[in-house]
């Protein structure tokens, strides 16, 4: 299946959003007697809550091994397996450690219980006779804890599946548009080519618009294209010589070097363990946002070195630029932020958002230091990344 | 004289179809160039059946992937497991360049994988080096005994 048809897929089945975990909480009350146990459920049923009973240790842990609990109310003195043995044991389990353990017990209020308690995780120790109100109280507190962190995981699942949609729907659209476009652009210059000598100058002009916008619009596709795919696709990491990837991307500039007379000023680069696409969209990005900002009233001149920082390299790419104006440095790494008109400066305001993504995926930062009128100074961090054999 | 060969190109849009016509003439092209418009009518092109009884064995497939009902895939993985059929070079022509098309058609075997060129001259200049390419620089296969 390609990779467009499989996304469109799980973007149909993404639509059924799973309805989350039940809004309405457990409490699980474990004693070994049972008059406790129904006297204790006496007192919470007013509360909201699902309310399990257990009259024993083991019973206890066979419940929670099938259910999730905002709160549990365990019996210090029980036969066989006492509160504290069968609190140390949920403490060994994944799913139960975080939930809150209340001790309930009618022994003696020494210290040392208390201590001991909290050393094996309980939140709280209660009494027998069991002051009702007290009790009431003090579950209410777990249990709307645990709603509202019940809450918070279903938003964030909610929030998670709705950026994903977005990304594939992002990539899909890019992805079924270029075909359209392509043809649009190939016809407009077959027009051109074919019957320019049947327009005057006003159809040429028109023309004209069709094919510089089909360009545009290619253009654009392919940088979100780019931009989606950040992400999508498995990154391999591998040695990669940082002198190599930086010549390969000059190369591509080569026509615009020569043009712009620029020159380029290349320091001692690292060989790194990292990704071959993520240094050389960097590279392509920040030289050529370099030799496309200028204003014509100098040579342009760009600078890329690189120097170690502990395991990272802190990568710079100078230029003498025109700069950024300080009231638009928030907006630079936004996707679609553009700050010039198309005539001035071409682009599709993806390239910064691009070089953002990518680098923290892999966990580096990006910043820039600029004056307007002087320059920019880009910087992003690389890992060395170790190589598992 | 400029040697020839028979491409079959399958492509259901029209749009390029006429632009791969066009790129053979402006490019002076020696080939002759046929069309399925999708798999089940490349499938009898290469079977010879119906239509396509007096037809010449392709001496080149040129593939588009997106194709309603069968796509390019599909027929690209049946072409390559006919022992007859598999010793034609496939070319797929795509304007996907996802990496996951890429290695997926390479796996199933296609000879070359070439993305459509954005603009006419592009698309001329595509045509003419894949001509040069299979021409003079590379060996087609023999015509087998069984065609």
């Amino acid at each position: 299946m390609s990779e467009v048809l499989a996304n469109r897929k799980i973007m149909m089945e993404a639509t059924n959003i799973d309805p989350g975990p039940e809004t309405r909480a457990n409490i699980l009350i474990v004693d070994d007697r049972k008059e406790n146990l129904i006297a204790t459920e006496k007192v919470l049923k007013n509360l909201d809550a699902v309310i399990f009973k257990a009259n024993s240790g083991n019973e206890a842990l066979s419940l929670m091994l099938r259910h999730r609990f905002a709160v549990v109310l365990l019996d210090v003195q029980m036969p066989e397996m006492d509160g504290f043995e069968t609190a140390k044991l949920m403490q060994e389990h994944e799913s139960m450690q975080n939930v809150p353990i209340i001790f309930v017990t009618a022994i003696s209020k020494e210290e040392k219980y208390a201590t001991q308690a909290a050393e094996i995780g309980a939140v709280d120790y209660i009494f027998k006779p069991i002051n009702s109100d007290i009790l009431r109280s003090k579950v209410k507190v777990y249990l709307d804890i645990y709603l509202q962190h019940q809450q918070i995981l279903r938003l964030n699942k909610t929030l998670s599946q709705s950026n994903e949609e977005l990304e594939r729907f992002a990539y899909i659209c890019s992805h079924d548009m270029q075909e359209p476009v392509r043809m649009m652009h190939s016809y407009a210059e077959l027009l051109e080519r074919k019957y320019a000598q049947l327009l005057d100058e006003t159809g040429k002009k028109y023309l004209n618009f069709i094919t510089n916008n089909a360009k545009h619009m290619q253009k654009m596709i392919s940088d979100i294209l780019g931009f989606s795919r950040v992400g999508r696709e498995e990154l391999t990491i591998e040695h990669v010589d940082c002198s190599q990837i930086l010549q390969e991307v000059l190369e591509k500039f080569t026509p615009q070097i020569q043009e712009k007379k620029a020159r380029i000023t290349i320091g001692t680069l690292p060989v790194l363990n990292t990704n071959v696409t993520l240094l050389s969209v960097l590279f392509q990005n920040l030289i050529g946002n370099g030799l496309k900002f200028q204003d014509k009233t100098k040579v342009p001149e760009i600078e890329i070195e690189a120097n170690q920082n502990g395991r990272e390299w802190i990568f710079t790419v100078r230029d003498n630029g025109i700069g950024i104006d300080p009231r638009f440095h928030a907006k630079m790494f936004t996707i679609f932020q553009r700050l010039h008109r198309r005539e001035e400066y071409p682009g599709t305001g993806i390239g910064l958002s691009t070089c953002k993504k990518f680098i923290e995926l892999q966990g580096g930062k990006i910043w820039f230091e600029s004056t307007v009128g002087q320059g920019t100074i880009f910087y992003f961090t690389i890992n060395n990344k170790q190589v598992t054999p | 004289m400029k040697k020839s060969m028979n491409i079959l190109l399958v492509e259901d849009n029209e749009g390029d179809i006429e632009l791969t016509k066009i790129a053979f003439r402006e490019g002076n092209l020696a080939s002759k160039l046929s069309v399925a418009h999708d798999g089940a009518e490349a499938l009898a092109y290469l079977s010879q059946e119906g239509v396509f009884e007096d037809t010449q064995r392709p001496d080149l497939i040129m593939l588009d992937l997106n194709m309603p009902v069968m796509s390019g895939k599909e027929l690209l993985e049946i072409i390559k497991k006919d022992d007859k059929l598999k010793s034609i070079p496939v070319i797929v022509f795509t304007s996907s360049n996802a990496r996951s098309d890429v290695s997926e058609c390479y796996n199933l075997h296609a000879n070359s994988y070439i993305l459509k060129p954005s603009n006419l001259e592009d698309y001329i200049q595509v045509a003419k080096r894949v001509e040069d390419f299979w021409t003079d620089i590379a060996q087609l296969p023999y015509l087998s005994e069984s065609w």
